[in-house]
């Protein structure tokens, strides 16, 4: 089983000592990444829930360097300490509280005397506490607690509380940590000699809008803080009054009627100074290592370089997603930005040059809701194991689900996205042949009041080896100004069809002159027929295996066709709503369509019969076929009343099913399945080796795209699997069944129904089963093995000898 | 030679799209096979100053291949490298006592033989124009007369008398009369293979072969075009001739007795003059291969491949044409018509290597170049040594990375400044662009907005554009729509101004037009409908 398809950008990464590797936190595990390559090289597993914080224990000699130490604290409640080198845990801190944050302010600076003995190691966290708050029936208390690393204990003290879950800032100069309420800051100074009651005195710094991010100045007593209106506030020599007042003698004469332009109150510093650059929420900040610049960016996806001084800007535009982290490396000449759509961009740095990114799957887009008529949109390569998903930015990232990592994205319209901007060009389908050498894409454009909308479609192919796709073909308008609900490819790559909501489908062929090698250039797809049924809208289209009959749904009923003769051969009726999803079931003679609406219907049809098989009443997000298989899988949307009780979180089913039987094969349940896709993906080589323990690689894994983007592998019909895979609750909740009356719920995944281990046993004991006829196997096998032939004389003339017990059975 | 590219940013991120039009559809078939690009490459020269029809023309085998038209009763010369001036004279002409119907260079292209309608024909040197020798016995109007490809000695001539006459041309006699044709002769052609066989076509329909070997003076061979036979000439391999008559073009197998291999009926009129002419590229598949040039009265040039006996080029000319010549170094066709024209063409390429080797022939030689001096920073030129360096072979190449180009609206638009880039690209003469602009304002919902900050004078601009091309098909989805919301938003404006109010009456026109070009169209689409179902049904 495969996982992956984490978020990177769920808090901070980190680099390591050298500038060589970037820890970044995935889901439970941190991973390490290689700057040079941008491929991952280890994770450190351990933690049981998500990882918030990633420190590493920075290098004070350059002997120190090479080591790579580094703490973790997660929602599971344990700080853990690791040498990420190896990866080895080193240690464990079980708080007991999950950690939202935590920022271990004492290991930022250089250890003073080598031989004085090692104080005690502080951290300041960040904390949840649910128990708490579920006892006492009110909002959740988050306190920011103070903990001995050195002990491994928690100090009792709480230094404050807050309404909403805060990340902790901590200064360079490790003498104050900070973090943000509301419409002020709140910042403590770390006592010079920490103890486990030392005192830590706290100032606030107010503004009237909400503050979203702060940053200190490594060696001013400077802090600055970037607002949701876009502002950024710079206040100069906070905590004058309150930090030095019985430590270091006042130096300034406190004088209350002092100009302190800026600052609000009488809150405790010299002077507020305010940037207005970005138009909207500032998420990162970030001062540079020597001070002279800080680094800003925000929603608008442009990374702005201020000149502290005199406030001179640079930028960095269209990275085309909102910028979430800004992080400098040991390294002066790399750094990285983390955006929200999980990319990871590292930095050359005094240029700004974008070296490489490492690559994360891409999140669903935002307009899945705004723009109606959109299916999941994603595409499965079946043969290389890529997925193909829309992006916001108008691309097709191409994403391998073998090695996690993005393979390469495509530009579907020559546009820069802005990420603040309304949504007007949406990227709406997406369709791979069963090769992944061509690719098919439609595009609409929302009209601005009526002016000009206009829908494309965009076939596309690919090189040999690489997935560099290259646009062939672009159609203005296939189908007038109706959209486009579906498009599907022929088994053979060459042909494809576009059904529309305008009431009629369109086959395109590919016509390339071979004679000339020049496939490229002379190839381009042309319309080969068009076809309608009753002007209906055309919702669902799909090819059969052997590409001989084509299948549209008009609306409630099926209709198949001769894609090559433009003849129509049946029509299959009827469905209670129209249908979203077709597909042909690899080698059965059956069809599979799901429809949605307020009567949502899985339902499977025999082609022989041209009828109805079996129905189910399941809300279907998704179909998978496979071409060598006689089994789909679907995945299914439980009814959202049954959701919150039973089955924590997990709102979908995946239904593995043979085409004959409406008994379903295996049941696993899942998260998040709204918007999630499935596919039958063939194995290569490379992938068997870390699945086919056994030694039998499986005929087809089943991806499970979920609606997060997050996906997970799996072999179906592997047992051992299936004790691994993501479900683990059986199902009591059956839905509604229309067809056949059923004897059994759904068959859980640990075996614990007796019916399923007996099938499995009965399964696996089948094949020992001597041949009826030996005479075939008799002789067969290299000509050493096999025993002399005296020996196999006599059995073999026995063989040919008919039974009598059989004759008189 | 290693390249290094650029290094190509493998993330789309901070790269900028210009604005680009919408594609246009390709048409499915190339517009111009190369071979056809090969022939439309003859650069046209019309010599245009001569009086009356061109019955003949033709080149000098020998460089720089001078050729000679007749028209009337006198024969002028051209040179082809003269073909680039605006106005081309003859560079000399002979006079003659009756008009001039056929004329032929000798292989070595010092000597031209010229026969009229008195029935004379007469040898010239080329060089000084002066009359060598006089050939008169023909007692009708000759009009087809050759020197053999082979034979420096003899003539061949044929005319209204149906006679053939083989001539010793240094003893002005007679050498053979051929008789076997019952009409005029009008035709004929020397076999580049031998000296001694010729072709002769007749109006009589037929076409014969003549050995002159053979004792008894009679044809070796017989062909029947079927129509009066126009022109005949041998095609290069020397076994296949190709016969002119009537509409049509028919090539004969003489190895094989005579047998028709093709007839090419391309033209509408009666085909006048064919030739030989050669694709003359060292490159592609038809490098140097051979083509029949047929011209006709119906002012058509075919080019006929008869290797795979398919018209290869097609070129219309204003006037009937009447003889057509191609130069032996492929850089020349000429086609004369029948009212007077030359039609020269003249391909453009080696034009250079030809001068060179005039240069040469004329005894300049390239003059050595001062020697360079040693580049001082004093110089200009010293800061720009080496900038036109080429790279030698083992030199490694690092590509500059390509500059996008924006043009002002992109720019604009980078700026967000979008009224600004409206204006911009309606300044620009290209309707595509502004088309494509107003799309991008679409797409970011900035459209009406733009429109509505214009000033009176971008508003202007943008209703004379929109009076101009909101009808065109192709971009009237968009301004359609556009015009309707402008009209609405703006009308407070134009209300104002009467030279907006004149636009909109101009605008009002060019719709109330094109509604009338719809409903005609519908008409007709009503009438057509009916008639297509019924044909349907059968």
């Amino acid at each position: 089983m495969i996982r992956g398809g984490k978020s990177y950008v769920t808090s901070p990464p980190a680099f390591s000592n050298d500038g060589k590797k970037l820890l970044v936190c995935t889901a439970e595990t941190v991973s390490v990444f290689s700057t040079s390559t941008g491929l991952q090289i280890t994770s450190l597993e351990g933690h049981t829930a998500l990882v918030t914080t990633v420190i590493v224990v920075p290098a004070w000699n350059p002997a120190s360097k090479i080591l790579c130490f580094c703490w973790t604290a997660s929602l599971d409640g344990t700080i853990r300490y690791w040498d990420f080198a190896a990866p080895e845990l080193m240690k464990t801190i079980d708080v007991k509280i999950p950690i939202i944050s935590m920022v271990i302010p004492s290991i930022l600076v250089q250890p003073s005397m080598e031989s004085e003995k090692r104080p005690d190691l502080f951290a300041y966290l960040s904390t949840e506490d649910v128990k708490e708050s579920k006892e006492e029936g009110n909002a959740l208390r988050r306190q920011i607690r103070k903990c001995n690393l050195s002990k491994s204990r928690l100090v009792g003290l709480i230094l404050g509380e807050v309404k909403q879950q805060v990340v902790l800032t901590v200064s360079p100069s490790a003498k104050y940590f900070g973090l943000k309420n509301k419409c002020k800051l709140q910042i403590w100074k770390v006592p010079a000699k920490d103890s486990d009651n030392a005192i830590v005195k706290k100032i606030s710094l107010h503004h009237t809008k909400k503050i979203s991010v702060l940053a200190f100045h490594p060696n001013q007593r400077i802090v600055a803080a970037g607002d949701v209106t876009g502002r950024i506030l710079i206040w100069r020599l906070f905590g004058d009054k309150t930090f030095s007042k019985n430590g270091e003698k006042n130096e300034r004469p406190m004088d209350t009627g002092e100009e302190k332009p800026g600052v609000r109150g009488d809150d405790d510093a010299d002077s507020c100074s305010t940037w207005h650059w970005h138009p909207a929420e500032v998420n990162v900040l970030s001062f540079s290592s020597d001070g002279a610049y800080l680094y800003s960016g925000g929603k608008e996806g442009v990374l702005v370089v201020w000149q502290l001084d005199t406030g001179k800007k640079k930028f960095l535009p269209r990275i085309g997603s909102p910028l979430l982290y800004f992080i400098d490396s040991p390294d002066p000449s790399l750094s990285s930005i983390c955006c929200a759509d999980n990319q990871i961009h590292l930095l050359k740095m005094p240029s700004m040059e974008i070296l490489r990114t490492i690559s994360g799957i891409k999140a669903p887009s935002s307009y899945h809701e705004m723009y109606k008529g959109l299916n999941n949109g994603v595409a499965f390569d079946h043969t290389a194991g890529l997925v193909a998903l829309r992006t916001e930015n108008y691309c097709i990232q191409l994403y391998s689900l073998f090695d996690d990592r993005g393979v390469s994205e495509v530009q579907v319209c020559e546009r820069n996205h802005q990420p603040g901007d309304d949504v007007m060009v949406v990227v709406t389908l997406v369709a791979l042949s069963f090769d992944g050498s061509v690719m098919s894409t439609a595009e609409i454009k929302l009209a601005e009041e009526g002016i000009g909308g206009l829908i494309c479609l965009k076939f596309w192919t690919s090189g040999f080896q690489n997935k560099e796709f290259s646009l062939l073909t672009i159609v203005y308008e296939p189908h007038r100004d109706a959209a486009i609900s579906a498009i599907a490819f022929h088994p053979s790559g060459h042909m494809a069809v576009s059904s529309s909501y305008g009431g009629d489908f369109k086959v395109w062929v590919c016509n390339n002159d071979n004679q000339k090698d020049q496939m490229l250039q002379n190839s381009s797809w042309t319309c080969h027929s068009v076809g309608s049924y009753k002007k209906k809208p055309m919702t669902a289209a799909a090819f059969s295996a052997d590409g001989s009959v084509l299948a549209v749904a008009a609306e409630t009923v099926i209709t198949l066709w001769n894609p090559d003769k433009n003849v129509l051969l049946a029509v299959i009726g009827e469905t209670l709503m129209p249908i979203v999803t077709l597909s042909f079931i690899g080698k059965s003679e059956y069809l599979v369509a799901a429809s949605w609406g307020s009567k949502p219907q899985l339902s499977v049809w025999s082609m022989s019969k041209l009828s109805a098989a079996w129905s189910y009443r399941l809300q279907i997000e998704a179909v998978a076929t496979a071409v060598d298989l006689s089994s789909f899988a679907a995945l299914a949307l439980l009814p959202e009343s049954s959701n919150e009780t039973t089955f924590q979180e997990r709102d979908g089913l995946i239904l593995l099913f043979n085409a004959k039987d409406a008994v379903p094969v295996a049941t696993w349940s899942a998260k998040k399945a709204k918007g999630g896709a499935l596919a039958f993906i063939q194995t290569n080589q490379s992938s068997t080796e870390e699945i086919g323990r056994d030694g039998t690689p499986p005929r087809a894994l089943l991806a499970y795209v979920n609606g997060d983007h997050e996906y997970v592998l799996f072999d179906p019909y592997n047992k051992d699997v299936q004790e691994l895979s993501i479900s683990h609750k059986e199902i009591h909740a059956t839905p509604e069944e229309t067809g056949r009356a059923r004897q059994f719920g759904y068959a859980s995944i640990y075996g614990e129904l007796p019916q399923f281990d007996l099938k499995r046993t009965d399964t696996s004991w089948t094949p020992s089963f001597p041949s009826e006829r030996p005479w075939e196997t008799i002789f067969s096998g290299s000509s050493h093995n096999l025993p002399p032939l005296t020996k196999l004389c006599l059995p073999f003339l026995e063989s040919l000898l008919e039974k009598r017990t059989a004759a008189v059975e | 030679m290693a390249e290094i590219q650029p290094q190509q940013q493998t993330t789309l991120i901070s790269k900028t799209f210009p604005i680009k039009p919408k594609l246009k559809a390709k048409p499915r078939t190339q517009s111009q096979t190369p071979e056809s690009k090969y022939w439309s490459s003859f650069k046209l020269t019309q010599i245009t100053n001569l009086i009356s029809s061109i019955p003949s023309v033709s080149f000098s085998p020998s460089a720089p291949h001078v050729f000679a038209a007749a028209h009337s009763a006198s024969l002028s010369f051209y040179s082809p490298l003269s073909l680039s001036d605006p106005d081309v004279a003859a560079s000399s002409s002979i006079s003659f006592s009756d008009v001039v119907s056929s004329l032929s260079f000798r292989h070595d292209g010092l000597l031209l033989a010229a026969a009229n309608l008195s029935g004379l024909v007469q040898v010239f040197d080329v060089k000084t124009r002066t009359p060598l020798r006089r050939l008169r016995s023909h007692t009708r109007p000759v009009h087809f007369v050759r020197y053999p490809v082979l034979d420096k000695l003899h003539l061949v001539s044929g005319g209204d008398d149906a006679i053939v006459k083989y001539w010793d041309v240094a003893g002005e006699s007679v050498v053979l009369d051929l008789v076997g044709h019952k009409d005029y002769v009008r035709c004929g052609d020397c076999s580049p293979v031998s000296g001694d066989m010729f072709v002769t076509g007749s109006y009589d329909h037929t076409v014969k072969v003549w050995d002159v070997r053979v004792e008894n003076s009679r044809s070796v061979l017989e062909v029947n075009h079927g129509k009066p036979v126009e022109d005949v000439i041998y095609l290069p391999s020397g076994g296949l001739i190709a016969t002119a008559g009537g509409n049509s073009v028919k090539i004969w197998d003489l190895i094989g007795g005579g047998r028709m291999v093709y007839c090419m009926e391309s033209h509408n009129k009666t085909v006048t003059s064919i030739c030989v002419g050669r694709v003359g590229r060292e490159s592609g598949d038809e490098s140097m291969q051979y083509r029949i040039l047929s011209v006709g009265l119906d002012g058509y040039m075919k080019v006929f491949d008869y290797a795979k006996m398919k018209v290869t080029h097609s070129k219309r000319f204003p006037a009937p044409l009447m003889s057509v010549a191609f130069s032996l170094d492929c850089m020349t066709r000429v086609i004369g018509a029948a009212n007077g024209t030359i039609f020269a063409g003249r391909r453009k390429k080696k034009e250079e290597t030809v001068e060179n080797e005039v240069r040469n022939i004329l005894g300049f030689s390239s003059i050595a170049e001062p020697e360079r001096r040693v580049l001082k920073p004093t110089y200009f030129r010293y800061f720009q040594r080496g900038q036109s360096e080429k790279p030698s072979e083992g030199d490694y190449l690092v590509m500059k990375t390509k500059k996008v180009k924006l043009a002002e609206h992109d720019k604009l638009l980078k700026k967000f400044r979008h009224r600004e880039a409206l204006v911009s690209a309606l300044g620009g003469k290209n309707p595509e662009n502004v088309v494509a602009v107003m799309e991008e304002l679409v797409a970011r919902k900035k459209l009406k907005k733009s429109v509505a900050n214009l000033d009176h004078e971008e508003l202007g601009l943008l209703l004379m554009f929109l009076q101009k091309h909101a009808t065109m098909p192709r971009y009237s989805s968009l301004l359609m729509s556009l015009t309707e919301k402008v009209i609405e938003m703006r009308a407070d404006d134009i209300r104002a101004s009467d030279t907006l109010k004149g636009q909109i009456r101009n605008l009002k026109r060019s719709i109330n037009e094109e509604i009338r070009i719809q409903q005609s169209l519908q008409e007709i689409q009503g009438i057509i409908a009916p008639l297509l179902r019924i044909t349907g049904r059968r």
